[in-house]
């Protein structure tokens, strides 16, 4: 038998900076010089938040850029990030500001532009926690996906990644390296995240798990 | 007012979120907390410490909630502070800022501040820390007003005690003040189980629009807000009329009078003047309002409008749409902290956009459905008190860290 999987969750504290921007040079500026927490805060948190709204953008700074702005080609170009591909958050930070930058040569006058309504950079600070639920083997992992929170969905599928230099979710990882079942790590790695809410993401691994289980029966 | 225990809001968030909210408890440990606010009944602040305090008790936490003490000299000078830290113009005499100092000392000889954690309240007991400086508890001010614009001369003489402080909290990055201690966001929430907002049976629900005489044959479009120029309710009426031309619907405006305003008075004969005498249009009074009929009224709705000109954080936006009502929502204020224009209601600018939003709303019911839809969820993962308590358990670990911007708990 291999490891157990006991699951954890996490919790934010919104802090705010004082800071803000009302044009792309200083939304620029914010993101260069602002903490790891707070990027975390503009991006995975904000994800979090819109997906449950099926609010179709990934990031405060896409929506900010979109809505205020009306730049809707940079906003694609943010939305276009896929935060699960970061493992560490100095890397996103990297790719924000290269996408900004080059998008100050594509299009000058953006940059000229001046918002109503300032983006307000906040910070974070995340809790992160043990829950006492044990998973020994599959069948007992789908029966607390069912169960835990969608934050420790979330922890587990997206957030764990920048804490364990994981190249994939938690779940994926523990399947593959505990369970030894490569082939359903391998489904579980392909679920693509913006197209479902948290709730649309439980739904689909206890989907795979099931499928995963039955074949497995049938092989017996 | 009795408050429900935390047990029963495992069916309305979920069993799992109050699973996490003991778990963040258990490692609070029983640290103790005291809250300090200016009035035991009456407004937001003590209706929602009226929650708090017993369930972070439930929790194992050692909450206590205390009162100033003060005279009617105090509270008007308080309130004109009030006023005034939310922008109004006045100019305040020497003797103002002498007796505020004079009830707030005199309120810290009665008070004891030994607990861990002490939240404040509100500008009128901000300066009890001043007679607090060698605490080696922390100290916390929890701003609920707007300062985004504050009266230079009150925020000039109270902003160095706040400064004193170890954090500030404000409901909104909106509201906040320049402040060079730590400031945290918690927004406003509301609870799903008061009467204002638990659920209803349909059949109490028709029998208050039965009562106030509202027909239930066609779409109901409904403002709940104070007889204030700042709710616009004559645009409402304007915007609704527009729309009248394209769908057929009833004009329900509901909002609290005090006996003795004349202000509201005046902007009451004006909506009665523009209503006129339009059979589908209904005014409401209520002195002071009764929470339950003002949940039917937001359940009997098809569409929910807040059309604030100018809103402090506007949580009956939140009421509605945890009631999985289409609601369409001015810009102002904290209103778009709770609409995402086109996904958890529709925002507006103006009479037309109103009307539209009501045309939009009402000839698409399965979009009001989804903007209701997603409301709820917005509202049920940032705005309920369940939200709240989490916030204040976190800060109460988050001050043992200041720094940290992970803190792991094993």
């Amino acid at each position: 038998m291999g490891d157990v999987f006991q699951f954890r969750s996490s919790a934010s504290l919104e802090k705010l900076t004082g800071q803000k921007a009302y044009n792309l040079e200083e939304l620029l500026e914010l993101i260069k010089a602002c903490s790891e927490s707070s990027i975390f805060f503009h991006t995975f948190s904000a994800f979090l938040k819109m997906r449950e709204a099926r609010v179709p953008y990934n990031t405060d700074f896409a929506f900010w850029v979109a809505r205020m702005l009306n730049e809707k080609a940079l906003a694609e170009k943010l939305m276009a990030v896929d935060l699960c591909e970061h493992k560490t958050v100095e890397g996103l930070r990297s790719q924000l500001i290269e996408i900004i930058e080059s998008y100050r040569g594509q299009k000058p006058g953006a940059f000229q532009k001046t918002a109503d309504e300032p983006f307000y950079l906040h910070d974070i600070t995340r809790t992160v926690y043990l829950t006492d639920r044990f998973a020994y083997d599959l069948r007992s992992f789908r029966e607390l996906l069912t169960e835990v929170s969608i934050y420790s969905i979330y922890f587990h599928f997206i957030e764990s990644r920048l804490y364990k230099d994981f190249d994939s979710d938690e779940f994926s990882v523990w399947i593959e390296s505990s369970l030894n079942m490569p082939a359903l790590a391998k489904k579980i790695q392909k679920i693509d995240i913006s197209v479902h809410t948290l709730e649309g993401l439980r739904i689909r691994l206890i989907q795979l798990i099931d499928e995963h289980l039955k074949e497995l029966e049938q092989r017996a | 007012m009795t408050t429900p225990p935390l047990g029963d809001y495992e069916d309305v968030v979920g069993s799992d979120i109050i699973e996490e909210l003991m778990i963040i408890a258990s490692h609070v440990g029983n640290r103790s907390i005291k809250m300090v606010s200016s009035t035991p009944v009456g407004g937001g602040v003590a209706e929602m410490l009226h929650r708090i305090v017993p369930f972070l008790n439930y929790m194992g936490i050692q909450a206590k909630w205390e009162v100033i003490k003060g005279d009617d000299k105090f509270f008007e000078i308080t309130k004109s502070f009030h006023n005034a830290l939310q922008g109004q113009k006045e100019d305040f005499g020497e003797d103002a800022f002498t007796t505020y100092l004079e009830y707030n000392e005199m309120n810290s000889r009665e008070l004891d501040f030994d607990e861990d954690l002490i939240v404040i309240h509100d500008p009128q007991p901000v300066a009890l820390i001043h007679w607090n400086q060698n605490r080696k508890n922390r100290w916390v001010w929890r701003c609920h007003i707007d300062m985004s614009h504050p009266n230079p001369q009150v925020w000039g003489f109270l902003k160095p005690y706040v400064e004193k402080y170890d954090a500030a909290i404000f409901s909104s990055a909106l509201f906040s003040a320049e402040l060079s201690i730590p400031q945290y966001r918690f927004y406003p929430a509301i609870d799903p189980l008061d009467d204002k907002n638990r659920e209803l049976d349909t059949s109490y629900v028709n029998s208050v629009l039965a009562n106030y005489g509202i027909p239930k044959d066609k779409p109901i479009v409904t403002q709940i807000s104070r007889y204030d120029p700042w709710k616009d309710p004559v645009g409402v009426i304007r915007a609704w009329r527009m729309a009248r031309k394209n769908v057929d619907c009833r004009l329900l405006l509901v909002g609290d009078k005090a006996a003795d305003d004349p202000e509201a008075d005046k902007i009451l004969e004006e909506v009665r003047a523009e209503a006129g005498n339009d059979p589908n249009i209904h005014i409401l009074t209520f002195s002071p309002s009764i929470a339950t009929e003002i949940n039917a009224f937001q359940r009997a709705s098809d569409i929910v409008l807040q059309k604030s000109l100018r809103e402090g954080f506007g949580l009956t936006v939140s009421e509605a749409l945890w009631k999985r009502r289409a609601v369409v929502g001015g810009a102002v204020g904290g209103i778009p902290a709770q609409i995402i224009d086109g996904y958890t209601g529709l925002l507006v600018h103006s009479v037309e956009g109103a009307s539209l939003g009501i045309r939009s709303l009402l000839s698409q019911p399965s979009f009001a459905k989804a903007l209701g839809e997603n409301g709820h969820q917005r509202v049920k993962d940032e705005f309920l008190i369940t939200k709240n308590l989490k916030r204040y358990l976190l800060l109460l670990l988050a001050l043992d860290k200041p720094s940290a911007h992970t803190i792991f708990l094993s």
